[in-house]
């Protein structure tokens, strides 16, 4: 029993970062139905860019992070400006295919810029933690579950309460009559790429503090997918759960069944929901009158 | 008011959907454009609205001006803000939107407040649409989300309002509301209807002009009762025959009618 509440308990604690990156990729989705492969490379991009800041002055936590969630803004904004905006108006597969083009674009200058060894983002927290019975949490562990129920709060306001907001929910269920009532559907685009971006940099932070900076970590973006694949692709909240649930589907896979499954049971999991609801768990499914 | 002259606009640049159309509507004057499927009617209401451009659209010639400043080239959103605001064909609500954030979505162009104050005139008009304001408006009635698109129109004060087949696929009872509601805005509010119809007669009945376009052309123009008169209006779009019983279609030369109006 022990056991497997330390299981759950370190599963959550890496699902959250994992729904955190999902809640990019479905807001992505959502807003302009591309699939965003270059959000875990923007999110490396900007936990280098910490690192960066992290060891020129020295920030607490919380200062860093308002600093990463500014910055990650612009690089979402000046991403869409560049690289997305031009194929407005191509097919959707064009502009994935661009994104899949910036993702190996961004991992080839971050390893030009800050090399390829394996950094500590240094940051005050540092090791310190709480314990719970016989769980440890590392404060950075509990931040990172903290920030995760931000981000859905804050993406629940917004999307239900903010005229913009309903405006990201209108184009993406009807785009062309979104045009039709003054929708400024190019701003409603940009503005879904920079809050992405700041999700992304939020997350970036974390996985940086938690778990150090690596060439290779853009690779956390792509075990969070099936977290967005379980959740339902155009689902932002379905996305946060379902990266918790995944977190902790991987750690027990591993803890009972072996070595290795860490890194399929997530997308095993999705070639199961993938077949029963291919919407995902929280995605929706066309709403039709009977 | 709106002045459309000699519009032609093609498609992938190659397919033409419409060519030399011109067209008038004047102020608090329901217009209406009559004309089979494809004949580019959608087509003209689009180009004025400028979103053509998602669907590869382009107008290549002639121009569009409402008041004396051209529309051509405008985006969307600056052309609603003009006055100029399109409900589309088959209704188009945001369905997973309830219907008063499909409606506040009608009014994203003007401030919040103006939106406020225009959401209680929509709900005068449509009283309805009131009673099902917190209901996702993907399940309501077809009748319902007619009235929900063309409140969310109105939701930008339009001095213009463009419908495209608002009779579509609705039982008469609701049509005939729906028409009274339009009507009476023009009288009333004095805004301007350009109104597509594939209901002739409806349509008619309470426009002040019509324009009958076929293969992408202004064929024929006029009051009601001028092209009510006119024989192959009868025929064609309103049902009647000459001698006011059913014909053998083995006697009707469509053809040769339609050559004489192409020529």
């Amino acid at each position: 029993m022990d056991y497997f509440i330390l299981l759950t308990v370190s599963g959550i604690a890496i699902g959250v970062i994992y729904g955190l990156i999902g809640m990019g990729y479905a807001l992505i989705f959502k807003a302009t139905s591309v699939v965003n492969f270059a959000h875990g490379e923007i999110m490396m991009l900007i936990s280098y860019m910490a690192f960066s800041i992290a060891s020129s002055w020295t920030l607490p936590f919380w200062g860093l992070l308002l600093v990463c969630v500014f910055i990650s803004a612009i690089v979402g904004l000046v991403i869409e400006r560049v690289f997305i905006r031009p194929m407005l108006g191509q097919d959707v597969f064009s502009t994935v295919m661009v994104t899949i083009g910036l993702a190996v674009m961004i991992r080839a200058v971050v390893v030009l810029i800050w090399g390829a060894d394996p950094l500590l983002l240094p940051t005050d927290i540092g090791d310190s933690g709480v314990e719970f019975g016989m769980v440890f949490l590392y404060t950075s562990q509990l931040y990172a579950i903290g920030l995760l129920a931000f981000c859905v709060l804050g993406m629940w306001v917004f999307l239900r309460f903010s005229r913009m907001g309903v405006a990201m929910r209108a184009t993406a269920a009807r785009e062309t009559t979104a045009l039709l009532m003054g929708i400024n559907v190019t701003h409603v685009y940009a503005i879904a790429w920079a809050i992405a971006a700041v999700i992304a940099g939020i997350s970036g932070v974390l996985l940086g503090t938690i778990y150090g900076l690596g060439p290779d970590l853009w690779t956390q973006g792509l075990r969070a997918f099936p977290a967005v694949i379980l959740g339902g692709l155009d689902s932002v909240f379905g996305a946060a759960i379902s990266g918790i649930l995944i977190g902790v589907l991987e750690n027990l896979s591993e803890g009972y069944i072996g070595q290795g499954l860490k890194e399929i049971s997530g997308f095993l999991v999705i070639l199961v929901v993938l077949m029963i609801r291919p919407y995902g768990l929280f995605g929706t499914p066309e709403i039709e009158r009977v | 008011m709106l002045n459309v002259n000699n519009v032609q606009i093609v498609y992938d640049n190659v397919i033409e959907a419409v060519r030399d159309a011109s067209l008038s509507v004047d102020e608090g004057q329901i217009v209406t454009l009559l004309g089979s499927n494809g004949a580019g009617k959608s087509t003209i209401l689009k180009g004025i609205s400028g979103v053509l451009y998602p669907e590869e659209g382009n107008i290549i010639g002639g121009t569009i001006t409402l008041n004396g400043e051209s529309l051509i080239g405008r985006k969307p959103d600056e052309i609603v803000r003009s006055g100029v605001v399109m409900v589309p064909e088959g209704r188009q609500l945001f369905e997973p939107l309830t219907v008063e954030e499909n409606l506040m979505m009608g009014g994203i162009t003007r401030s919040r407040s103006g939106a406020t104050e225009a959401l209680e005139n929509v709900f005068d008009i449509f009283p309805r649409v009131k009673e099902k304001r917190s209901t996702i408006a993907g399940y309501l009635s077809g009748g319902e989300q007619q009235m929900v698109a063309i409140g969310r129109a109105l939701m930008s004060s339009p001095r213009l309002l463009m419908l495209d087949e608002p009779s579509l696929g609705l039982a008469p009872q609701i049509i005939a509301e729906i028409f009274a509601a339009v009507s009476d805005l023009s009288k009333q509010k004095n805004v301007s209807v350009l109104l597509v119809e594939q209901n002739a007669e409806l349509a008619l009945s309470i426009a002040s002009y019509a324009y009958i376009i076929e293969n992408g052309r202004v064929v024929m123009d006029g009051p009601p009762d001028k092209l009510m008169d006119n024989e192959d209006v009868k025929e064609f779009y309103l049902g009647f025959s000459e001698s006011g019983h059913r014909r053998n279609m083995r006697d009707v030369k469509h053809y040769k009618r339609r050559k004489r109006w192409l020529s």
